[in-house]
């Protein structure tokens, strides 16, 4: 691939994407895209057409309508071209069991245009960063455990350095040093290439990711950055805290600063103690001062910690709010 | 181009390195050497219009019927099972270029087994010297013979690519590539068999009886005549299986 190539404003666009068996909607009308050098998490439960869609993108299945395009060159149209920008590890990373694994990196760099030269050095390269060097350069694939044969898939997926990396579920059946290790692998490509993956480990896609695109049966029910879907679906900031002062008590000081607040006791620790739930809206600038403005005004306060909206929390809320409202964002 | 040529060194590898192309091959020499012997034996007992290569050469469907779906079967049959095929999709090597380098791999296999036979009519001969029976070893037969199954091997390998292509078990395959040169060469020495000349109501089937014969063609072969329409029969149904085989890759999913 020249060098010299423009960079278009998407390196994925997924536009109105559909695809149907028979009478079955795989995906409807799906649209995202993903930015060159950004890391994208591709989300949704089983059966949401996560994988068609990827499919779809890496030019193995054909959509039924839409557009789909990888750097610019529509998929459908130009598959070759497009081929030659993006590289595509499928969920169950089918790999050929008689080959060594440098025997079947090299091929698949000679597949990829990487110039003849360049070769045997890209081929290092990627076996060191997946570290592959050390234990399985010259090992049958058919001999490797899963963890090694999911780093093929990615060496594989690095080997002609394309703009486009799609990896489906890449830490499935990993340990959790291996899933480490792919982590930090995917996160090295930041700014390089534009990775779409998919997983159902959330907390690695929110380790690892820019920005989030979620999915359920078949359409896209929230895409965006995870801390603005987090402000959305959670449009309330929740504090738990221990403090001498009484639920009444504190209501009175804090509705002087944010009339929306809401304070609720929950248990009583001791005769002394008790456990409070303070609400605020996610905007209020109260967030930031609750803790100094009780203190100020002479309530002990023993502990105060904000509930922290995880990315499971935004997938399940943005995955219930399609399901009972039947629409999508 | 350049993909084909990698596709087709990785498929000639491969196929080296398979245990399943060596027992065809191990099948195929012991079949093919067996019937040759047989054939040696029953020309040195008594004399017989033909000689044992040309027996031996009309015997040709039997290794093309239980050694050429060896292998072929699994050339794309056991890649579309494993998923391999659709990772190959991924790279910008063309479904056309995937096809044309299994087909050729396959086909070179197929010579290369064919021309392994040609050395026992050849030890035969070094054997008998110049004081044997001429008419044991007989180079135009040999040659001829080589001919036609190269020309017609290009036909019935591209039969086993296509039939591979369609299926994910390798079996199944194998089974469709039996049927299907069965039928072709049955149809084939049927229509040299019957006398279709004198029947009236079949008078229509002459003419593309005519082009079906696969033993007449294997006789001409041997005989020198170069005919160009067996070529074109051949080489025609080799260009739409291969067509067909590259739709059907294309559209595997």
């Amino acid at each position: 691939m020249p060098e010299t190539d423009p960079q278009p404003t998407a390196a994925v666009v997924a536009e109105m994407l559909t695809k149907r068996y028979g009478s079955l909607t795989a995906i409807e009308n799906l649209s995202f895209s993903v930015a060159p050098g950004e890391i994208v998490g591709f989300l949704g439960p089983n059966g949401a057409g996560k994988s068609t869609t990827m499919r779809i993108l890496a030019g193995t299945m054909a959509g039924t309508s839409g557009r789909a395009s990888i750097w610019g060159e529509s998929v459908a149209l130009n598959p070759a071209a497009a081929k030659r920008h993006m590289a595509y590890m499928p969920e169950n990373n089918p790999l050929p069991e008689d080959l060594r694994v440098e025997e079947y990196l090299t091929l698949r760099a000679r597949l990829k245009d990487v110039a003849a030269e360049k070769i045997n050095e890209r081929v290092a390269k990627v076996m060191d960063d997946c570290d592959l060097t050390r234990r399985a350069k010259g090992r049958l694939i058919g001999q490797l455990s899963k963890g090694f044969k999911q780093r093929v898939g990615i060496a594989d997926a690095l080997l002609a350095e394309p703009k486009v990396v799609i990896l489906d579920e890449p830490t499935i059946g990993l340990d959790p040093h291996q899933i480490l290790g792919i982590r930090d692998l995917i996160r090295s490509l930041r700014g390089k290439m534009a990775v779409l993956i998919s997983s159902h480990i959330l907390y690695e896609v929110e380790q690892v990711c820019d920005k989030v695109v979620i999915i359920n049966r078949g359409k896209l029910v929230a895409q965006g950055r995870t801390e603005d879907l987090r402000r959305e679906l959670f449009p309330q900031a929740i504090f738990n805290l221990i403090t001498q002062a009484t639920a009444a008590e504190l209501k009175v000081l804090v509705s002087i600063h944010e009339p929306a607040a809401t304070v609720d006791a929950i248990d009583a620790i001791d005769a002394h103690w008790h456990r409070l739930k303070v609400t605020l809206p996610a905007h209020s600038p109260l967030r930031e001062t609750l803790a100094t403005l009780m203190i100020s005004a002479g309530m002990s306060l023993r502990e105060i910690a904000e509930e922290h909206y995880g990315l499971e929390d935004i997938f399940l809320a943005a995955t219930r709010r399609a399901t009972t409202e039947g629409g999508r964002i | 181009m350049r993909h084909f040529r990698t596709l087709l060194a990785h498929e000639l590898r491969s196929a080296f390195f398979s245990w399943n192309t060596w027992a065809a091959a191990g099948l195929f020499l012991t079949l093919m050497g067996t019937l040759h012997w047989f054939a040696v034996l029953e020309c040195s007992r008594t004399p017989q219009a033909w000689t044992p290569i040309e027996a031996t050469f009309r015997l040709f469907w039997l290794p093309l019927l239980c050694v050429l779906p060896l292998l072929t079967m699994r050339s794309f049959a056991d890649e579309r099972r494993q998923g391999t095929l659709s990772a190959l999709l991924t790279t910008p090597a063309s479904p056309a270029a995937i096809v044309w380098a299994k087909f050729l791999s396959a086909w070179i296999t197929w010579a290369l087994f064919w021309i392994g036979f040609t050395l026992f009519p050849l030890l035969v001969n070094l054997r008998l010297g110049t004081s044997g029976d001429v008419a044991l070893f007989d180079t135009s037969a040999l040659i001829g013979g080589l001919c036609f199954i190269l020309v017609s091997g290009l036909l019935h390998v591209s039969i086993g690519i296509l039939c591979s292509c369609v299926t994910r078990s390798a079996t199944l395959a194998a089974l469709l590539t039996f049927i299907t040169l069965l039928a072709l060469t049955a149809v084939g020495g049927a229509m040299e068999s019957l006398p279709i000349e004198s029947w009236a109501w079949l008078g229509w089937l002459r003419e593309p009886a005519a082009h079906l014969r696969t033993f007449g063609h294997l006789q001409d072969f041997a005989a020198g005549i170069l005919d160009s329409r067996p070529l074109i029969l051949y080489l025609t149904g080799t260009l739409l299986s291969i067509g067909l085989a590259v739709l059907a890759v294309e559209g595997q999913e």
